[in-house]
C-alpha cells in the first residue's frame, strides 16, 4: 500500500517527525480532516488537538499547538507552532496548565465584558494542555 | 634611547587590552553557541515555510490572486503608476561593534540594494531576492499616461539616479533630500539606525538591545509594522537586508523580497497547473499564512544575523588577543634588549672610571 511522507517541524524545535505514514487525522478550523496516501493539495489551518498518525496497526499521537498544513499528493507538510510526542510531555505541567486555563475562562464568565483576560489565549492555552493529556492517555 | 619605564607601561597596557579582548572572545563563544543552536533548530521550520511559499506561488494564477499580498509584475507596475509607492527597506545590523567587519558588510550590501537603479548588471540572481526585478520592472515602464510618467519620475527620485552615467559616492549624497525620498527604512541594531540617520535616511522606526537575542515577538511586531505600511498603499517593495550564517568563519550578506509575492518570480514548471484545496477558503488561510510567513522569515533572519554576528565578534577577539600576545613578545625582547644595553653602558662607564684612576 502507498504511504505519505509526513514531515513536522517547529519554530524552536526544528523537525520534530519525518516519517512514512498511512494516514493522518488532524483537526483544522474547518473540522476534522483525513489525510491518505495521494490525497489532492490542501492548504489549512490547525487548531491546538492531539493528532494521530497512523502507521500500519499503530496509531500514535501528537499534540500540535495550531499551525499550518499543506499536504500535496506525495507529502504533508506541518508547520506547528509547538509539537510535542508523548515521550517529551510532562503531565503534571499540562494539568496544571489546564487548570489555569479553565480557572481564567471561569473567571471571563463571571467577570463583565471588559475583562482583562484575553479569552482566546485561554481557550488555546486549554485546548493544548487537553491534546497534551490525551497524548498521554491521561483522563480529565 | 628609549625609556625603560615606558615600554613597561606598554605592555603593561597591552596586557591588559589582551585580558579584555579574551574575555570577549570567551563571552562571544558561549553566547554564540546558544545562538548557533537556536538557529539550527529554526531552520527546517523556515526551510519548509518557504518550500510550501513556492509551491503555492508555482500553482497560483495571476489573475485571481485574491490576497493584496500577491500580484503579477503587470500589476505591480499598474500598482505603482496609481499610487507612486515607496521603497521600504528592514536592515538588520547589530547594536554593538567590536564584531570585524560584521556591520559594515551588511552596509555594503544594503547600499548596493537600495541605491540599485537598473544599471548595474544583473548576473547574481538570489533565490529570494526579487527587489532588482521589481526595480527593473517599474523603470522600464512605457508609455506616455500622466500616472506613470510621474511614477517614472518618482522612481528616478527613489532609486534610480537622475544622472546614471556618473558614479555617486554615497559620502556625497548624504543631504541629497530628494533622492532619499522615496526611501523608507527599519533599523534593528543601534549600529544601523546611527549608519543610516547620518546619511540622512528616513527611518520610520528602530529597534535596539533585540539584535543578539531575538525574540519572535519582536519579528512579529516588524512584519505587523511591515504589513500595515505596505497595506496602506504607499508601500510598493519591502526587502529585507541581513547576514546568513554559513558557518563559524563563513557570514554573507543577504537580501529578501518580503512583500509584495510576484507571481512572475515563481515560474510554474509544468503547465498543467493542480489547483489547491482551500479550507475553509482562499482568502482567510492565505491572510493567516502570509503574514506568518513574513514574521517567521525575518525572525529567521534575526538568528542569522545574531549568530553571524556573535561568530563574526567571537574571530575578530581571538584575532585580537594573537596579536596582542605577538606585540608583547616583541616589546619584551625589545624591553630586554634596552635593559641590557643599559647595564653593557653601565659596566663600561665602571671600566672606564677604574682604568681611569691607574
Amino acid at each position: 500500500m502507498a504511504t505519505i511522507r509526513l514531515e513536522l517541524v517547529t519554530p524552536d524545535k526544528g523537525e520534530v517527525l519525518s516519517k512514512d505514514i498511512d494516514m493522518l487525522i488532524v483537526r483544522s478550523t474547518a473540522g476534522e480532516l483525513g489525510i491518505l496516501p495521494r490525497h489532492a493539495r490542501l492548504l489549512t489551518e490547525l487548531l491546538p488537538h492531539a493528532m494521530r498518525v497512523k502507521t500500519g496497526a499503530n496509531e500514535d499521537l501528537v499534540a500540535i499547538g495550531g499551525g499550518f498544513m499543506e499536504v500535496t499528493p506525495e507529502q504533508i507538510t506541518i508547520l506547528a507552532d509547538s509539537a510535542e510526542l508523548p515521550d517529551g510531555i510532562d503531565v503534571d505541567r499540562a494539568k496544571a496548565a489546564m487548570k489555569r486555563a479553565e480557572e481564567r475562562i471561569a473567571e471571563y464568565k463571571r467577570a463583565t465584558k471588559d475583562s482583562l483576560i484575553d479569552i482566546d489565549r485561554a481557550n488555546k492555552a486549554l485546548a493544548r494542555a487537553k491534546a497534551r493529556l490525551l497524548v498521554k492517555h491521561v483522563t480529565f | 634611547m628609549a625609556n625603560l619605564q615606558n615600554i613597561r607601561r606598554r605592555i603593561r597596557s597591552v596586557k591588559s587590552i589582551q585580558k579584555i579582548t579574551n574575555a570577549m572572545d570567551m563571552i562571544a563563544r558561549s553566547r554564540f553557541n546558544a545562538a548557533r543552536d537556536t538557529l539550527l533548530s529554526n531552520i527546517p521550520y523556515v526551510e519548509k515555510t518557504r518550500e510550501i511559499l513556492t509551491r503555492l506561488m508555482t500553482q497560483m494564477n495571476s489573475s485571481e490572486s485574491e490576497s493584496p499580498f500577491i500580484m503579477s509584475r503587470q500589476e505591480l507596475i499598474e500598482a505603482q503608476g496609481r499610487t507612486d509607492g515607496k521603497f521600504l527597506f528592514l536592515v538588520i545590523a547589530s547594536d554593538k561593534g567590536l564584531a570585524g567587519a560584521y556591520s559594515s558588510n551588511v552596509f555594503k550590501e544594503a547600499h548596493a540594494t537600495i541605491e540599485y537603479d537598473g544599471t548595474s548588471p544583473t548576473g547574481e540572481s538570489k533565490e529570494e531576492n526579487f527587489h532588482k526585478q521589481n526595480v527593473d520592472a517599474l523603470k522600464n515602464m512605457t508609455g506616455i499616461d500622466a500616472d506613470q510618467l510621474r511614477a517614472q519620475k518618482s522612481f528616478a527620485k527613489a532609486g534610480g539616479r537622475r544622472t546614471p552615467n556618473k558614479t555617486v559616492n554615497v559620502a556625497q549624497e548624504y543631504h541629497d533630500a530628494d533622492y532619499i525620498e522615496g526611501i523608507e527604512l527599519i533599523t534593528v541594531g543601534r549600529k544601523a539606525t546611527g549608519h543610516f540617520k547620518q546619511r540622512g535616511y528616513n527611518i520610520i522606526k528602530n529597534y535596539s538591545g533585540i539584535s543578539e537575542r531575538p525574540s519572535y515577538q519582536y519579528a512579529k511586531e516588524i512584519a505587523d509594522l511591515i504589513i500595515e505600511r505596505f497595506m496602506s498603499g504607499e508601500i510598493i517593495d519591502v526587502t529585507m537586508i541581513y547576514t546568513r550564517f554559513n558557518s563559524a568563519i563563513s557570514c554573507t550578506p543577504d537580501d529578501v523580497t518580503l512583500l509584495p509575492l510576484v507571481t512572475d518570480d515563481y515560474p510554474s514548471e509544468n503547465n498543467a497547473k493542480e489547483e489547491y484545496i482551500y479550507e475553509p477558503d482562499v482568502v482567510s488561510v492565505l491572510n493567516d499564512f502570509l503574514p506568518r510567513r513574513i514574521a517567521t522569515r525575518i525572525y529567521g533572519a534575526m538568528l542569522h544575523s545574531a549568530a553571524s554576528e556573535l561568530s563574526s565578534r567571537m574571530n575578530a577577539m581571538s584575532n585580537a588577543t594573537d596579536n596582542a600576545q605577538e606585540l608583547v613578545g616583541k616589546l619584551n625582547l625589545y624591553y630586554n634588549k634596552v635593559r641590557q644595553a643599559g647595564i653593557t653602558n653601565e659596566i663600561n662607564e665602571i671600566v672606564g672610571g677604574a682604568n681611569a684612576l691607574e
